[in-house]
């Protein structure tokens, strides 16, 4: 992973057409945030062709279950992406997380009208809005998010 | 997670730095990451080079 990680993934499922969201560390930043991050989380669209679409644009890069042993019987292919609905892989684009769902069974169709469309790593993509960022990382309710959450929160009441 | 916890927290967030984050637009925002975070890589490169150099010295001592 390098600081090109980011652009280099965003490109690559541009480039493909891939139907994506980004969320996490990397949607904040686009929203103004100042923490660091080391992957890229993206909410995908299911549908069959677009995971032809995930596979097509991340295939060539190496991709392995992230933590995961050397040496597993690990495909990248469409059968896999519709048997697990998240994943967390490196590449050797860089690490991102693919993720079908987000907690509370929020899928990309649920995101949809909570996303807009930016310019951001050289790439034009669908980011989730601050607002709804704030609300997905309430609901995972994981301790290690306090801090990424009040500055997100401090974001908003700057932006307001 | 209760609003008490976010608001503690809020107290050590250096607003300065979203203030001018928050005058950027989100691709300069993230060119600025990019730059920032090849500081970081850097960094944890050199610490891993340096967790290194300091195990084989450790090792050479104990021999």
């Amino acid at each position: 992973m390098n600081s090109a990680s980011f652009e280099n993934l965003l490109q690559a499922l541009s480039d493909a057409k891939v139907d994506f969201i980004l969320i996490g560390g990397v949607a904040a930043v686009a929203m103004g945030s100042a923490r660091a991050t080391f992957d890229v989380d993206v909410v995908h669209d299911q549908s069959p062709d677009n995971l032809a679409r995930i596979v097509t644009a991340l295939g060539s890069h190496a991709p392995y279950p992230r933590g995961a042993p050397t040496g597993l019987p690990f495909k990248f292919d469409l059968m896999t992406l519709q048997q697990a609905t998240n994943l967390t892989l490196t590449t050797n684009l860089g690490d991102i997380d693919l993720l079908g769902e987000v907690p509370g069974g929020v899928n990309y169709h649920d995101l949809l009208p909570d996303s807009v469309l930016i310019q951001v790593f050289g790439s034009e993509c669908r980011c989730v809005t601050l607002d709804k960022l704030i609300h997905l990382k309430r609901s995972a309710g994981r301790p290690r998010d306090f801090e990424a959450l009040s500055e997100l929160e401090s974001l908003r009441d700057l932006n307001e | 997670m209760t609003p008490e916890i976010i608001k503690h927290y809020q107290k050590d967030i250096d607003k300065t730095l979203l203030i001018e984050n928050l005058k950027l637009t989100p691709q300069q925002r993230s060119e600025k990451f990019v730059k920032f975070m090849e500081l970081c890589f850097e960094l944890r490169s050199n610490a891993a080079a340096n967790r290194a150099a300091s195990r084989k010295v450790t090792a050479q001592n104990n021999q």
